[in-house]
């Protein structure tokens, strides 16, 4: 009997029931998106926010004090040291190695470059000394392992826009600075002849595949294959400075203390956080005669704001789970009043107050689950867009999420109907059936 | 509603009354509901007006973005800019404070008494003259060093510079450019993980005395408040008032200051309209137990005359009375909950912004407006089946 009631008053009346059922499970699938999105695209919006570039720069450890001033440095040629590229792919061998997203190697020298584009012009067909930035692009990097990691300037410098495309390692192309090209009016599809330090050599002619534009000296600059820059060079296989993009923790004072001031148990515990310092310490370990420098304004900024992103989405998380309580709660509350006549028959048939609580209650919990399922899974492809759409990542369903969303549901439901339950428990059978 | 004769308003104004006091936990219920929507709506929408200008700050942590150089020369004799040219910048944007520092870059060498070889590094004469001690990345408020009463002047030294000069706080460094020379002694050091740490920094003035180049400076960085598009503008103004100089946007803060504002308005948006379709689908739901219970009066009002379009008044009337005091209510609690989240996201209370009130009453009544909507289907009831009892 006690089922039949129940099946009876979701058979009875389907429709009604049906918005009651639509609005818990929208309320649930708010709920699902909102608490997927928040544990585990939390986790990926660091990835994400790494648009700001670079975090760490490493440089050799005896190179002498670079004299930059604008993009030009003013030492004495050959004045600076060179690491070795054939260590890079040691880079994916620190502990940290899943945190390393991005790291392009560059070495810069000058040479002659010549336009025929800049000959019909007014001005001069040669141009004087431009800095020549060697680099990697789409490099594919072999690792210890047999993987393959590809990698280059493009990730580590996310912000530089480029008209055209980048050049390809293999073929003879270069791109020049967004100020070059407007000085020597070289178009993408020009050619440009470089002549490096060593005399008697024959230029090599590059033809120009886009047109870089970063706000910095790479403005005035050409940029190369890094083979091209080391031949230029004559550094063969070296590079002079290496860009990191790591993903990192938001530095804490712990992170900030001198790693040499640690016992062993602290030491261990700071290597085995991903700080942007601990990262630095491990890439020092593998590349020797190294120096690894944190880019602070960057770290810094960056865990300023990636904390501040953080919290936010978790208030969010907050208010969207607070509003979908109170929506639902108060929807069910709506349906349990609605059911006045209802109590009062089974009442003056002879049910018991706590039995017709259990009724009434049976039926919300099983709304709850069935509402709470579909409300689940509908949550399940909101987080997917919310998180494709906004974070540029889908969150993975998680068995927590759903259990988490049940329980909610059975609570709210329930909660939602205590409250006219317990006026319910009191009411009088004849003034109800009198119609009054 | 000008047409009806006055008792008939009073009588329209009346029966609404009754229509939303009959039952009070109802009431009490869906206004829950949507005061509930208005809240989260109103708090959201006013966190994401508060969070562009907070981020905006924020951002100025990162320094500079907009460069002022002079037009590229030949690279063995760096160019520079006259010391007036900061007279014809700007210092305001976006009703915000633009803040400038000019400074002056020149190669010298310095020797001290532990290093015994001299170093040649490059001097940065900056004013204003202020640093932050970040030694082993150990953070401090911003010290300002003014040039004191001492004949030297204090000077501070990028990490990488110390090393090499083996210096101490309070060494006395000799400096020489060219023929001209003179000292300072070291205030503090510094570790940015950039060109600062192998570069010494001094007072504009007395690097410009050190260097023999009085009244010029090599470059002006400035902090430019506003949005990525207001900093791009300001930059584009500054070069066409300033021809004989570049003007270069830092693009590597803005760029990434657009992308994070835009995915967390992305994200507001996305909730306050999840937020509101559910309230919208609460509220219906009520409704639809209304509708069945007022089949009996709309049969009533149909049979003593009410046209179908007054009747649709009554409730319209009635779910636009719900939505504004859900919405009046809801609202209001949700400005005052986002000034409160605002202060544990960002540190500073969020400023209210007036325009998010009526927003969120109207998003609020247009979501109670259109919930009513099973209320509609009572217009085509017909008296004589309802009094024949059937359902």
């Amino acid at each position: 009997m006690f089922f039949r009631l129940v099946s009876d008053s979701f058979t009875r009346r389907p429709r009604r029931k049906l918005l009651t059922g639509a609005a818990l499970a929208l309320g649930m699938a708010v709920a699902t998106a909102a608490l997927s999105v928040s544990l585990d695209v939390g986790d990926k919006l660091a990835r994400e926010f790494r648009a700001l570039g670079a975090n760490l720069v490493v440089t050799p450890q005896d190179d002498s004090l670079p004299l930059e001033i604008g993009g030009a440095d003013y030492r004495a040629a050959n004045a600076a040291a060179y690491l070795p590229e054939s260590d890079l792919p040691r880079m994916k061998t620190v502990f940290w190695r899943n945190n390393i997203l991005a790291f392009a190697p560059v070495l810069e020298t000058s040479a002659q470059a010549w336009s025929p584009a800049s000959k019909t012009g007014s001005s001069p067909g040669v141009a004087a000394q431009v800095s020549v930035i060697g680099t990697w692009v789409r490099h594919e990097v072999a690792l210890a392992d047999g993987g393959k990691f590809v990698t280059g300037i493009a990730k580590t410098n996310p912000w530089w826009q480029i008209q055209g495309r980048w050049f390809s390692e293999d073929a003879n192309e270069c791109v020049v600075g967004v100020n070059f090209a407007r000085r020597n009016r070289v178009k993408p599809g020009d050619l440009v002849f470089l002549h490096g330090r060593e005399k008697g050599k024959q230029g090599v002619a590059q033809r120009v595949t886009g047109i870089l534009s970063t706000g910095g000296p790479e403005d005035d600059a050409i940029m190369v294959p890094l083979s091209l820059a080391q031949a230029l060079a004559g550094k063969a296989g070296e590079y002079h400075k290496l860009y990191v993009s790591a993903l990192t923790k938001p530095e804490d004072d712990f992170a900030r203390r001198d790693p040499k001031t640690m016992n062993a148990d602290e030491f261990e515990r700071w290597s085995c956080s991903p700080y942007v310092s601990s990262i630095a310490y491990s890439i020092q370990q593998v590349l020797p005669g190294s120096e690894v420098r944190v880019i602070r304004r960057v770290a810094e900024g960056e865990g300023a704001i990636l904390t501040r992103v953080r919290i936010l989405l978790w208030l969010v998380t907050v208010a969207a789970l607070l509003a979908a309580a109170l929506a639902v709660g108060a929807s069910s509350a709506a349906s349990v009043l609605e059911r006045r006549t209802e109590i009062g028959v089974m009442k003056a048939l002879g049910a018991g107050s706590a039995k017709v609580g259990l009724l009434l209650a049976a039926e919300q919990l099983l709304l709850a689950f069935v509402g709470g399922g579909v409300g689940y899974s509908l949550g399940l492809i909101l987080a997917r867009i919310l998180g494709e759409r906004v974070f540029g990542a889908a969150p993975e369903p998680s068995f927590l999420v759903l259990v988490a969303v049940l329980a909610l549901a059975a609570c709210v439901t329930l909660l939602g109907s205590a409250l006219p339950l317990r006026r319910a428990a009191q009411y009088e059978p004849a003034p109800i059936l009198r119609g009054e | 509603m000008a047409a009806l004769p006055n008792h008939n308003r009073a009588m329209f104004w009346r029966i609404v009354r009754r229509l939303l006091f009959a039952h009070r936990a109802r009431l009490f219920v869906i206004l829950l509901a949507l005061g509930a929507g208005a809240a989260v709506t109103g708090a959201l929408l006013n966190l994401q007006a508060d969070a562009k200008r907070r981020l905006t700050s924020e951002f100025r942590r990162f320094g500079p973005n907009v460069l002022v150089l002079p037009m590229a020369s030949a690279a063995e004799n760096p160019a520079m800019l006259p010391e007036s040219i900061l007279r014809s910048i700007p210092l305001e944007n976006a009703n915000s404070k633009v803040e400038a520092a000019s400074s002056l870059y020149t190669v010298v060498r310095i020797s001290s008494a532990p290093s015994k070889s001299p170093v040649t590094a490059v001097l940065v004469g900056k004013t204003p003259f202020a640093f932050v001690r970040a030694l082993d990345g150990a953070r401090a408020a911003p010290r300002d060093v003014a040039p004191d009463s001492r004949d030297e002047y204090p000077c501070v030294v990028g990490e990488r510079l110390r090393q090499r000069l083996q210096a101490r706080e309070g060494t006395q460094l000799r400096l020489s450019a060219g023929e001209s020379a003179g000292s300072c002694w070291v205030a503090g050091f510094q570790q940015r993980g950039g060109p600062e740490d192998d570069r010494i920094a001094m007072d504009l003035r007395a690097a410009q005395n050190l260097a023999g180049l009085p009244g010029l400076i090599s470059a002006v960085e400035l902090t430019v408040p506003g949005t990525p598009k207001q900093i791009e503008e300001y930059a584009a103004y500054l070069q066409r008032i300033l021809p004989q100089a570049e003007v270069r946007p830092l693009r590597q803060f803005t760029e990434a200051q657009g992308k994070i504002y835009s995915r967390i308005a992305g994200l507001l948006d996305f909730t306050v309209a999840l937020v509101l379709l559910l309230t919208s689908l609460c509220v219906m739901a009520a409704m639809a137990n209304v509708a069945a219970e007022r089949r009996n009066d709309v049969g009533l009002m149909k049979a003593i005359g009410g046209a179908k379009r007054r009747v649709l008044r009554l409730f319209l009337a009635e779910a636009a009375l719900l939505g504004a005091a859900g919405g009046v209510i809801g609202a209001a609690a949700g400005i005052a909950l986002s000034m409160y989240l605002g202060k544990a996201v960002f540190g500073l209370a969020a400023r209210p912004r007036l325009i998010v009130y009526p927003e969120s009453v109207a998003l609020t009544m247009m979501v109670a407006i259109l919930s009513a909507f099973p209320l509609r289907r009572l217009a085509n009831v017909r008296p004589a089946s309802v009094f024949r009892g059937e359902s």
